[in-house]
């Protein structure tokens, strides 16, 4: 119940959240189209709209699959399906109230920590409530060994908490910040650890379980996971002042997140260097899982995001890239190309191991996979050049008014681009509902839902 | 690995690196406030609320970086500018300039019909309209905006308070008044310069999409000072035909828009446009709207090599 109402929760979040991002894409073609409704302006819609991306729709598939694969690869039961619920039901009113209050303007405006105090607390709980119930999994187990999913789905939760108590300043309710510059270094902090320690070993535990049962491979190597492992939890966390490197932030704190953004290639290599020798050879049978097909697109996302990440990590670069479309794309590319998709890919492998039967469509999941595939890789060219195009002219002396005429075809296309992914994410939703709908007057008729593990 | 391995080494790693990316540039951070600091005022941490209450963080940055030549490029950012900003507001984004010098750049009347609809004063802005916030709050805003800069916005704030009280006066008396007014600030031999550049059809159609995307708002599409932002301004946008007769000259056209007239709406375009964009304009308004233009008259100097010997005589 708790693996499926999480899954149920994606879809929905997908759905409104991405509506969000394209209503917000329509709006920077034409500011006035929706012109003084308070809560679509655009600087209340943005917040919206990542925070329902994010934390809605890729959070909760991540989240569920670590309920389902911890179980599963320990040989045992979910410790308590009632707190799970609970966490389930906690979490999405969490982000409907969190989101409404930023429609009405209720923020505290620091990026992707903008949820107020109450939904903080609400977060924070159900974070702890996740952990708790994933521990007493782990400690009731049926088998000794853990695999490596278990070591990102632990170390993840453990950051988000911690990350995410200290990032939102829970000590301070009104403005949930500190003061002056180091309240943006901690907010950055912050706001990369979600990235780094949310999404990302929440989403290398999902390719790391369902590569190896879809190739019906062992992993390649053990020791590379551990690497992978310490190594990310090491070097990530040190690089939020990346976000910061033209801010008047110390130059030191600059040169340790520069050096550990490219330290980065370590985690990211060896994870990668290991999922794919897994699969190597057999890329044409994981296409046949829809499930592996939408992990195997994820890494090859990552891969592009984290050569793109040091890269943009460097001073020289950033000169041109920085406030500018490019890291929009990059952004997109990070947490749809690769949380995103590797959540959808969790969504699709792991439904018909709990409901006993195939999901209700494949076609339709291959035509989502195809729609978001087409809409981000178009988000990725697309944002790109209007970064380049707009970085290049400030550097020129251009000022930013005269730019943006410029802007416009590609804002166009990029709206253009919005549509595939929403159409993605409806055709998603009602192929999961239906999914879950066909399993519920079918109950207990599985043969898929045995045990198998990697 | 034991669960018991993953979660210490989790926790000792995190609060490790907690220690170093955040306590330690937190407690060695200078709480000094730069030499431009000042406290914000009651009305200003208002306006500041409604700043982040809407998201203006997400199209507007508040650091000027030293590689910048927009709003604000004279002086680059220091750590001692923000220490009272609760949260910070640095922004990630530019779909708009850089605000942390916005403050006196335009008098308040120019915000106003800013906020009521940016297209009112920039034809092409993607910025959204704030009409919703009511004449309040966004007083409030525009008195936030105005102290971006502290000390250095201030003494911007004084200037324009300073002149906009003379360029009512000189509205107010009448429309021969005002034009010598406001002729009267252009250095002599502006004025007696004529556009170096005679009228030519390519010139006129740049003149036009230039007074399109940035001068129709306030001075309408036919030059009568009747553009939608009208309203909101105090004194109006220039009406250009009451210039006809009245001394007007390329040159003061020139310099008026290149420089802006400080305490009026009118802002300055030497940012936004270069030499031949800015004759380009003025010609535009001469012929179209003023009715009689001096382009391509004595003295001009040696011919631009540009210019088709048919056309330059
Ligand atoms: C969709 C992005 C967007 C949002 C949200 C936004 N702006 Fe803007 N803003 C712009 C753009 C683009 C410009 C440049 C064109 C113009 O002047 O309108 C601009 C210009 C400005 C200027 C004029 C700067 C100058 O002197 O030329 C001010 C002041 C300003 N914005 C304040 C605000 C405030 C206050 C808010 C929040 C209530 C806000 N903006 C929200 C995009 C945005
Ligand atoms: C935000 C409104 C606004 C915009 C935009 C604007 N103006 Fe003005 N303009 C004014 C106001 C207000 C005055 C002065 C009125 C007064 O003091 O009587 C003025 C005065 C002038 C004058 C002074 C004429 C003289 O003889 O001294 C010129 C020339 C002018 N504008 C040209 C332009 C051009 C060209 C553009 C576009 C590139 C432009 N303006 C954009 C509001 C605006
Ligand atoms: C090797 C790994 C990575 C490195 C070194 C890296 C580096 C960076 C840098 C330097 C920026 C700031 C760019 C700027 O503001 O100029 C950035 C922004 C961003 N990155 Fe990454 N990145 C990496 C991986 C990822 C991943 C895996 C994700 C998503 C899961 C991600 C999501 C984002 C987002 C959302 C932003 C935008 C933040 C904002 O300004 O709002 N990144 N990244």
């Amino acid at each position: 119940m708790t693996v499926k109402s999480f899954f149920l929760s994606s879809a929905f979040w997908m759905v409104m959240g991405t509506l969000a991002g394209l209503t917000g894409a329509v709006e920077l073609i034409a500011p006035d189209l929706l012109g003084n409704v308070p809560w679509l302006v655009f600087g209340r819609l943005r917040q919206a709209h990542t925070n329902m991306v994010m934390f809605g729709f890729v959070g909760s598939a991540l989240l569920g699959a670590a309920h389902f694969l911890v179980p599963r690869l320990l040989r045992t039961q979910l410790h308590s399906e009632r707190i799970g619920l609970f966490c389930v039901v906690l979490w999405d009113l969490a982000i409907g109230v969190g989101v409404a209050a930023l429609a009405m303007g209720y923020t505290q405006n620091r990026e992707y920590a903008e949820f107020i105090w109450p939904v903080d607390v609400a977060i924070l709980i159900v974070l702890l409530g996740i952990f708790y119930n994933l521990l007493m999994t782990v400690r009731k187990r049926g088998e000794n060994l853990l695999y490596v999913s278990v070591w990102y789905v632990m170390g993840a939760l453990i950051f988000t908490f911690l990350s995410y108590f200290f990032g939102n300043a829970v000590w301070a309710p009104q403005t949930g910040s500190i003061w002056g510059m180091p309240d943006a270094i901690l907010a950055w902090f912050y706001g990369h650890n979600i990235l780094g320690f949310f999404f990302t070993p929440l989403a290398v535990a999902v390719a790391y379980y369902v590569i190896p049962i879809v190739t019906g491979r062992p992993l390649y190597s053990h020791t590379l996971s551990l690497v992978g492992f310490w190594s990310l939890l090491l070097l990530y966390s040190h690089i939020g002042t990346h976000h910061l490197l033209q801010a008047p932030a110390p130059t030191w704190l600059k040169v340790v997140a520069i050096t550990g953004s490219i330290g980065m290639l370590v985690p990211v290599m060896t994870v990668l260097i290991n999922l794919w020798l897994t699969m190597k050879g057999r890329i044409s049978v994981i296409h046949t899982d829809i499930g592996g097909k939408f992990v195997f697109a994820g890494t090859v996302w990552y891969l592009f995001t984290c050569l793109q990440g040091p890269l943009q990590s460097l001073p020289y670069i950033q000169k041109v890239t920085h406030f500018t479309n490019w890291v929009v794309a990059h952004a997109h590319m990070g947490v749809l190309g690769f949380a995103g998709m590797t959540a959808l890919g969790g969504i699709y492998f792991m439904l018909p191991r709990i409901t006993g039967r195939p999901i209700y469509s494949e076609t339709l999941a291959d035509i989502q996979y195809w729609l978001v595939l087409t809409g981000m890789t178009g988000f990725f060219g697309i944002l790109t050049a209007a970064g380049l195009v707009q970085g290049h002219a400030w550097l020129n002396g251009e000022v930013v008014y005269r730019v943006l005429p410029q802007l416009h075809p590609y804002m166009v296309a990029r709206a253009a681009s919005g549509i595939f992914i929403v159409a993605g994410a409806l055709v998603g939703l009602y192929n999961i509902v239906m999914s879950l709908r066909e399993a519920r007057s079918n109950v207990g008729s599985g043969d898929l839902t045995g045990q198998e593990g990697p | 690995m034991t669960p018991g391995f993953i979660v210490g080494g989790s926790l000792a790693i995190f609060l490790c690196v907690f220690f170093v990316a955040v306590l330690l540039p937190g407690i060695t951070a200078k709480d000094t406030p730069s030499e431009i600091f000042r406290p914000r005022t009651p009305l200003e941490e208002e306006g500041r609320k409604i700043y982040i209450q809407n998201g203006c963080s997400y199209c507007h940055s508040q650091y000027v970086r030293n590689l910048d030549w927009d709003l604000g490029a004279q002086r680059v950012a220091q750590a001692g500018d923000y220490v009272s900003d609760r949260p910070h507001q640095l922004g990630s984004e530019r779909t708009g300039p850089d605000l942390s010098q916005a403050g006196g750049e335009h008098p308040d009347d120019w915000h106003m019909a800013h906020f009521i609809n940016p297209r009112f004063t920039r034809p092409e802005s993607l910025m959204p309209p704030w009409e919703f916030l009511g004449r309040e709050r966004l007083l409030a805003l525009t008195a936030y905006v105005q102290s971006l800069g502290f000390k250095d916005a201030d003494a911007r704030m004084a200037r324009q308070r300073y002149w906009k009280q003379e360029a009512i006066k000189a509205y107010e008396a009448g429309p021969d008044a005002n034009v010598e007014w406001l002729h009267s600030h252009v250095p002599e031999p502006w004025r007696k310069l004529p556009n170096p550049y005679p009228t030519t059809e390519a010139g006129l159609l740049r003149g036009k999409r230039i007074y399109q995307s940035f001068c129709i708002g306030c001075h309408g599409p036919i030059g009568d000072g009747m553009g939608p932002a009208q309203p909101y301004l105090y004194p109006p946008p220039l009406n250009f035909t009451i210039l006809k007769g009245r001394g007007i000259s390329g040159g003061i056209l020139y310099y008026q828009i290149m420089n802006g007239i400080t305490g009026t709406a009118m802002p300055y375009f030497k940012r936004e446009l270069e030499s031949e964009k800015i004759w380009d304009v003025g010609n535009y308004v001469a012929v179209y709207f003023i009715g009689e233009t001096d382009a391509g008259g004595e003295p001009r100097g040696i011919e631009a090599s540009y210019i088709r010997p048919r056309e330059g005589k």
